[in-house]
């Protein structure tokens, strides 16, 4: 460690959601140089529209503050923010990859929930050193005493002298800033070394094309250089390298210790993925940093136009959304009863709710969101072999021999209390237990091989439904394996709807069906004649619902001399029609397709 | 033009009104309330007396026969000193049974006012208690004798039906009794439960039962037949009349021509802009006492493009039963109406073939059936 890295300090902060991470993160910025007060912008590190409503971090921000410390000396405090929700735990874990430490808000009238543990977990497997800080102890019902036990009891670390603060009436802070000097490692590592940086996020910008975000581990880097993306194989000359402060400042070079950014021409956020390593092409090193991994969507969906809504429109929106979320997956599909479309891979529920709300919003498109689908294995009779992932697709039975699903093994990470709970889930979706382990006194982990439909269905909100968010899947393809899966499709007013159309397992289709009935006449609107639904399986119905007709749909007063009122809620009227999908006689709003696709708790 | 008044004051609110009126104003608040609303007629007048002359005048509320008749006469006397009324002006008054005396219609009367609306809603006392109305099924009688009586010609009774509550019997029995009344003109509405009404809040706690749509339009239906087969002539969704007394005031509503609405909340379209007057009591009355010109008690405005005036053409014009005269119609837009909805006429002709819309090459109009679900068709010309 030189004498430039000793007054570095990265960190990062995690807390459960609400315990008041954005405004510690606030307050730390207030008091240090960089931002004035005056300038700051409220809750400033949380950039978007969404994350604003929602009160949740999506995008990454990071920023390089000076504190003046008692000491005397100026520290650079690398200011690390990551994503608060559970769907983007591998972008979390590169994150905190790239710090030393971490300050754990826990909040003195919640105590330790579970998005702290998830957290915490993933900073002690980066061996982070955490910095517990006890914060709303403004507030009557804050027990900080009690707080700093269940730290200690549940996490085990001790915080015994953890600062006790309130981030919003800016108690405290200074003593947060003392212990991130005191008990936050400088960073080590080679300057002389060969080049050693980790990609903890990259986003598009219109003027310089892709940012990187960095953490170098050893050696240098600065403009000009030829570097290397050693996961991705690809490379790129540096054309600007800097830091956040919180814009960007250029710099000349960026050492080990550093975080900061660098552009260099790369054209799409695929191409920099999170995790890889970035090196010199002409010296590279030896071995890239551990814990790269491509990211895998965990929950598909069909994404169409709605009617009157033009194919191109939505491409082009899927594309402008790829350039910045490398973790949205996207590739073309038809449907017969919705025509051309996209199958879209997302992280999770959440993460797909943001892709189609901002679809829908920021592009202004009318969509319609479907039941998601796996790639079947269809060997037929004469032996010849077919991929079929829409069900529509699925050939005539007389000429199957059989089908083949494909199957994963599914790592289930939870705290030993619901190991119960958890295998009778998995058992539920087919899965075979292979074996379990204890990670640490309070984590299991288990093993299953499971069908991948039974995983993107819904296994994975089930799994952070029951274990309250403290669990964490992971699953890779293993093999295609025989199985007795059926076509089950859904008729309205007795026409069949592809787009509803499904591949279950036999044993699942009579609630699957019942389901899907059930949620379908919750939704679709009343007609002028009454809507048989029904689930079937070749002529076989299984399920059953009715959507009773409607007779009267009359303005009885015409308010006197209101008529823009009339007009108004007519043209409500007309909005609402406008997010119907009109099947054959029958109209279906969207909400009807995400409805049948969300996991339902009282399944 | 026509001319609005609006009286926003009532006993009290009745279980399922949402209109904008207020029970438990005293008499000086009242008065406080008339000083502005004469003080906007003075103003108003200087803007459209020149151009315009009244042809009909709507006083309405609220309850307007809750007043003092000295202000009611105030009133007339402040429309005449500014605007040329017409000598054979339509001039209504909406009133309650509870609150007419003899006295009082005949002040209405030599005010010039020639039409009486009756709230009267329904002759079954224990629904008239469920709907919160002050009165009873013998007020409703008497007021009527004595506003005939008095000499009024041109007499409207309200009824409503769908009542939580009302059987088919009732209503045929409301209906029966109206008619036997022989008033010249009959409106008759479906109860809609509204969101902040009494009457809401119950049907969401379940003390309330909602009458069932088939029900409601076999009510509809049935009133309709009763009327044709009693010389009434159902020219309005909601109303019947004898030949030669549909409501003129009302039909300019439905027929895009020009009405100046004044008092509280009240709804003006004049040279195609509509336009409406602030909403909060206080304020309003307030207004007087800063001697605001016209324009400060406009709360809202809109200039009508195009596109507005052909939709809201279309949709009050079909409120009539003769329905929208398509050579007015190209005469009026420079286009054919089959022109301007040319994206969507296969729907409307789906209307057409199933015969809830009865159309030729001059007319267009709902036939009975199409009015059960005129909404969702009229959504089609927005």
């Amino acid at each position: 460690m030189n004498s430039y890295q000793q007054y570095i300090r990265n960190f990062c902060i995690i807390a459960h959601i609400d315990h008041g991470k954005s405004t510690l993160a606030d307050r730390i910025i207030e008091n240090t140089g960089l931002v004035s007060h005056r300038e700051m912008k409220e809750q400033f590190l949380d950039n978007m529209d969404l994350e604003r409503e929602r009160g949740i971090t999506i995008k990454l921000q990071t920023t390089r503050l000076i504190y003046k410390a008692k000491d005397g000396h100026d520290y650079i405090f690398n200011l690390i923010d990551t994503p608060g929700h559970v769907d983007f735990t591998y972008e979390v874990s590169r994150s905190l990859a790239a710090c030393e430490g971490a300050v754990l808000i826990v909040d003195a009238t919640q105590g330790v929930e579970a998005q702290t543990l998830a957290n915490v977990y993933l900073a002690l497997d980066e061996e982070l050193e955490i910095l517990p800080v006890i914060n709303k102890i403004d507030l009557a019902s804050a027990r900080p005493e009690e707080a700093k036990l269940e730290i200690e009891d549940i996490i085990g670390i001790d915080a015994h002298d953890a600062p006790l603060i309130s981030a919003k009436e800016g108690i405290g802070i200074e003593e947060v800033l003392e212990a991130i000097v005191a008990k936050i490692p400088a960073p080590k590592g080679n300057v002389e070394g060969k080049l050693k940086g980790l990609i903890f996020d990259s986003y598009y910008d219109n003027y310089r094309g892709v940012v990187i975000y960095t953490r170098i581990f050893d050696g240098s880097v600065k403009k000009g250089d030829m570097i290397r993306l050693m996961n991705t194989k690809k490379k790129y000359e540096v054309t600007e390298v800097g830091v956040y402060s919180p814009g960007p400042v250029t710099v000349s070079e960026l050492t080990a210790g550093d975080v900061g950014y660098i552009s260099a021409s790369i054209k799409q956020v695929a191409d920099a993925r999170v995790g890889d390593t970035i090196t010199l092409d002409s010296d590279p090193t030896a071995e890239a940093l551990p814990g790269y991994k491509k990211v895998q969507p965990m929950v598909y969906c069909g994404i169409y136009p709605a009617e009157g809504e033009k194919y191109e429109n939505v491409k082009d929106a899927l594309e402008k959304l790829q350039v910045n979320d490398a973790a949205f997956h996207f590739e073309p599909e038809t449907s017969t009863a919705l025509g051309f479309g996209f199958r879209c891979g997302f992280l999770g529920l959440l993460h797909m709710e943001i892709i189609v709300e901002r679809l829908e919003r920021e592009f202004n498109l009318g969509i319609i969101t479907t039941s998601p689908s796996v790639i079947y294995k269809v060997v037929m009779n004469d032996g010849t072999v077919e991929m079929i992932q829409n069900p529509s697709n699925l050939p005539s039975l007389m000429d199957i021999d059989h089908i083949e699903e494909p199957i994963v093994k599914a790592d289930v990470m939870i705290p030993k209390e619901y190991v119960g709970s958890i295998m009778e889930i998995c058992q539920e979706r087919r899965g075979k237990m292979l074996h379990m382990e204890y990670i640490t006194e309070t984590r299991v982990q288990l093993h299953y091989e499971m069908p991948l439909n039974e995983v993107i269905y819904d296994f994975f909100d089930a799994l952070k439904s029951k274990t309250r968010g403290y669990g964490s899947l992971d699953y890779e393809f293993i093999r295609y394996e025989k199985s007795n899966v059926v076509k089950m499709d859904i008729l309205l007013n007795k026409e069949l709807v592809d787009a509803f159309s499904m591949i279950v397992h036999e044993s699942k289709a009579y609630y699957r069906g019942r389901f899907v009935c059930e949620k379908l006449k919750e939704f679709i609107p009343p007609h002028q004649f009454e809507v048989p639904i029904q689930a079937s399986i070749g002529q076989k119905v299984i399920a059953r619902e009715t959507v009773k007709a409607y007779r009267k749909d009359v303005l009885a007063k015409c308010y006197g001399g209101d008529i823009s009122r009339k007009r108004k809620l007519l043209e409500k009227q007309k909005e609402g029609k406008k997010r119907m999908r009109q099947f054959g006689t029958v109209e279906v709003p969207q909400e009807a397709f995400t409805a049948v696709l969300k996991y339902d708790d009282n399944k | 033009m026509g001319l609005y008044i609006h009286i926003p004051f009532c006993i009290r609110k009745c279980n399922y009104c949402d209109f904008l009126s207020f029970g438990g104003v005293s008499e000086e608040g009242q008065n406080a309330y008339f000083r502005s609303l004469l003080h906007s007629i003075k103003t108003y007048h200087e803007i459209y007396s020149n151009q315009y002359y009244v042809d009909s005048i709507f006083i309405g509320g609220g309850t307007p026969s809750l007043v003092e008749a000295g202000l009611i006469e105030e009133l007339m006397a402040e429309i005449r000193s500014g605007f040329t009324v017409d000598q054979n002006a339509e001039i209504s008054i909406e009133t309650n049974p509870k609150m007419l005396t003899k006295k009082k219609l005949n002040t209405y009367l030599e005010a010039g006012i020639n039409r009486l609306s009756i709230g009267a809603q329904s002759f079954d006392d224990a629904l008239l208690r469920t709907m919160g109305r002050v009165h009873s099924a013998e007020d409703v009688l008497e007021n009527y004798m004595l506003a005939r009586e008095c000499g009024f010609r041109n007499v409207n009774i309200d009824l409503m039906f769908a009542i939580p509550g009302q059987t088919m019997s009732v209503w045929m029995d409301t209906l029966e009794k109206a008619i036997g009344l022989e008033p010249e003109h009959i409106s008759f509405y479906s109860l809609q439960m509204e969101e902040g009404t009494p009457f809401f809040s119950m049907l969401r706690e379940g003390e309330l039962k909602e009458i069932e749509d088939v029900l409601d339009r076999e009510m509809y239906h049935r009133a309709i037949e009763l009327f044709m087969n009693s010389g009434y002539q159902h020219y309005e969704i909601s109303n019947a009349a004898k030949e030669g007394y549909p409501c003129r005031h009302n039909l300019k509503y439905w027929s895009m021509e020009d009405y100046l609405g004044l008092g509280l909340g009240a709804h003006s379209f004049m040279d195609g802009i509509r336009f409406s007057q602030m909403e909060e009591l206080a304020a309003y009355t307030k207004g007087a006492l800063r001697k605001e010109k016209g324009g400060a008690f406009v709360a809202w405005e809109h200039k009508n493009t195009r596109q507005d005036d052909i939709s809201e053409y279309i949709i009050t014009g079909m409120r009539k039963l003769e329905g929208i005269n398509l050579r007015d119609f190209e005469t009026r837009f420079e286009q054919t109406i089959e022109d301007v909805f040319s994206a969507n006429w296969y729907r409307l002709q789906k209307y057409i073939d199933e015969e809830y819309i009865v159309k030729s090459a001059e007319n267009m109009h709902f036939a009975i059936k199409g009015i059960d679900i005129s909404n969702t068709i009229l959504t089609e010309f927005v």
